[in-house]
């Protein structure tokens, strides 16, 4: 086969009516743009949350439902987990590890600095569950603290320091790795010290909330069940929430977005997919002598579809790869205003957006350019001929 | 030897108004080598004959055989195989195809029956023997005189070697000059073998010819 000479055609055409062939790629290039950088922007946000967020997907954590409850003397808000809810969750949570944890915030002052910061307590024995150490060691005793990678920044913290934390002085024993944002604990910008410091210093028996964390992620369903059974049999007494599925429901949330947007890109590529049908279908009718002259000759019909096609192709091909071009520079423009990093961009998961946005411009130009090439096909060769 | 036969052809349009019969049971046959010379008022079914013998039309009833192929049983593919290889068409308004040049409008047919381009010289022979010469080949259709413009088209006629001409009014926008020197090549051509059917309503035309069939209201008088 030699299709050379059906495409020149189609080149030619092109060239001939360039002025309105500009302003259709103009429309594609809008609509590649529009597409490739929105998908671009979506994948972008979604990498920045799942990174700035840590790979907690294992944890369970559980909060008292709250409520008020009327004893014989007192009236009380349950907020925190008492011991005895405690021992029902290790009940419930079989061989995987519960870390109950206490919370607050307290003034803390360095030097001459001073500010407020999240104050954890810990058991000592549930410190290398959670945390990863920096530098230094973790806590033995109760005179020590941990300092969050932040909070160490902050205050220029190292192992040795010395924090008052409240009216309580404590030393630095170690520093922590930066952990980023989680659901359970955040502990970069926080002082970790152990519960019994903790009870003591803020007169506290029960706890803030309590992460269980799953050994098996698989089993992280089945356990949330057991402790909700266990629990909230009758009323709610806790609330369990588990990571993982915060985290799905967050990147479910950006995702439809990122899909919400893009539809709006492919919206302007529908338009453009019309403007492409509509100078083909001018094309088509400008040419209906030449179409009669070329059948009359001995083109046949699939030939002028194809010469047709070649046209729309060229147009939609143009579009896509000045709309590539376009949606680089409009997604790195975007990411800059949005996120101000462009880290992003280049990640195979946020470039394969401008492929997809090129095939989406090529496929509306085919599809718009089928029915007026399809029409030029099956144009009668004698009335075609006769066409003035 | 008898390269076109009709046998009892009608062409019958359907209108909205009714049948219009554009050619009732035709009857003839050509035979290689032959001039023909087609007259008649307009409307008389003069362009449809030609466009059946053109193979761009088929008989409603009747037979129509081109070449020995009867073109009723032919797909459209098959009728344009036809018409690429076996006819050759000339036109009054010559048309040309405006996109090409000069040469590439008489290579055109070259490459859609051979697949590929004209490397032999074929094409620069053929525009040579129209009184062409080489500059006009790169110009496109529109720069030439009229006169110049049918003898590319006739050109393109000729670069696959059909055995049939047809040619439509072919002097029909020329002045009587240059439409002479058309209707020279012509019989010359006819003079190295080639079959002409010509439709004109010219009889100075047609005494060119070497039979006049004169057709009135879808018959041959």
């Amino acid at each position: 086969m030699n299709p050379g000479i059906f495409f020149e055609f189609a080149k030619r055409s092109v060239r001939l009516h360039w002025l309105r062939s500009l302003l259709a790629v103009i429309g594609i290039v809008i609509g590649v743009a529009a597409i490739a950088s929105m998908g671009m922007l979506g994948n972008s946000l979604v990498l920045s949350i799942s990174e700035s967020l840590s790979d907690v997907g294992d944890a369970i954590v559980i909060y008292s439902h709250g409520g008020i409850s009327q004893g014989p003397s007192s009236t009380t808000v349950n907020d925190k987990i008492t011991q005895r809810m405690l021992k029902d969750i290790i009940r419930a949570s079989g061989s995987n590890d519960v870390i109950p944890i206490y919370n607050t915030a307290d003034q803390i002052e360095v030097g001459s600095d001073d500010g407020i910061a999240t104050v954890y307590g810990l058991e000592t024995q549930d410190l290398s569950l959670l945390l990863d150490l920096e530098e230094g060691q973790f806590l033995k005793s109760s005179a020590g603290a941990l300092a969050g990678s932040r909070i160490a920044e902050e205050y220029d913290l190292k192992v040795g320091s010395r924090v008052k934390l409240g009216d309580e002085n404590l030393r630095i024993v170690g520093i922590l790795e930066e952990r980023g944002m989680g659901f359970d604990i955040n502990p970069d910008s926080a002082l970790i010290v152990t519960d019994k410091f903790f009870s003591s210093t803020y007169d506290q028996e029960d706890y803030n909330f309590v992460i269980v964390k799953v050994r098996d992620i698989n089993d992280i369903e089945y356990v949330k069940d057991a402790i909700n059974t266990k629990m909230n049999r009758k009323d709610d007494v806790v609330d369990v929430f588990d990571t993982k599925a915060i985290l799905e429901t967050i990147l479910d949330t950006f995702g439809q977005i990122s899909t919400f947007t893009t539809a709006i890109g492919g919206i302007s590529l529908v338009v453009a997919g019309v403007s492409i049908f509509n100078i083909q279908m001018m094309s088509v009718t400008e040419r209906i002598k030449e179409i009669g002259i070329i059948r009359s000759i001995g083109t046949k019909k699939n030939e002028v579809l194809k010469m047709f096609l070649y046209e729309a192709i060229i147009l939609g091909l143009f579009g896509a790869i000045v709309g590539a071009l376009f949606s680089f520079l409009a997604g790195y423009a975007v990411l800059m205003v949005m996120l101000n990093s462009t880290e992003f961009l280049f990640e195979p998961s946020t470039l394969v957006y401008i492929p997809y946005g090129m095939i989406f411009g090529v496929v509306t130009s085919l599809v718009s350019g089928f029915y007026p090439a399809w029409k030029a096909a099956n144009l009668n060769p004698i009335e075609a001929l006769r066409y003035e | 030897m008898q390269i076109i036969s009709l046998e009892g052809v009608s062409k019958i349009y359907p209108m909205p108004f009714g049948e219009v019969v554009a050619l009732n049971n035709v009857s003839l046959t050509i035979e290689e080598g032959d001039f023909i010379a087609i007259m008649g008022p307009s409307g008389s079914g003069k362009s449809t004959l030609l466009n059946m013998v053109g193979s761009l039309d088929v008989p409603t009833e009747g037979k129509l055989y081109i070449n020995g192929v009867d073109v009723g049983t032919l797909s459209d593919d098959e009728l344009t195989d036809l018409r690429r290889d076996t006819i050759g068409f000339i036109f009054q308004q010559f048309n040309l195809i405006p996109l090409l040049t000069v040469r590439e409008n008489v290579e055109y047919p070259y490459i859609l029956k051979y697949r590929k381009r004209d490397t032999a010289g074929r094409c620069d022979e053929l525009l040579k023997c129209m009184g062409l010469t080489e500059n006009l080949s790169h110009h496109k259709p529109n720069e030439l005189s009229g006169g110049q413009q049918q003898r590319v088209a006739i050109a393109r006629a000729l670069v696959n070697d059909p055995k049939i001409l047809l040619c439509d009014e072919p002097t029909g926008n020329l002045d009587s000059k240059t439409g002479t020197q058309v209707m020279e090549l012509l019989k010359n051509l006819n003079g190295k073998g080639k079959t002409i059917i010509m439709v004109t309503h010219d009889t100075q035309i047609a005494e060119y010819a070497k039979r006049t069939i004169t057709i009135a209201d879808g018959e041959i008088q």
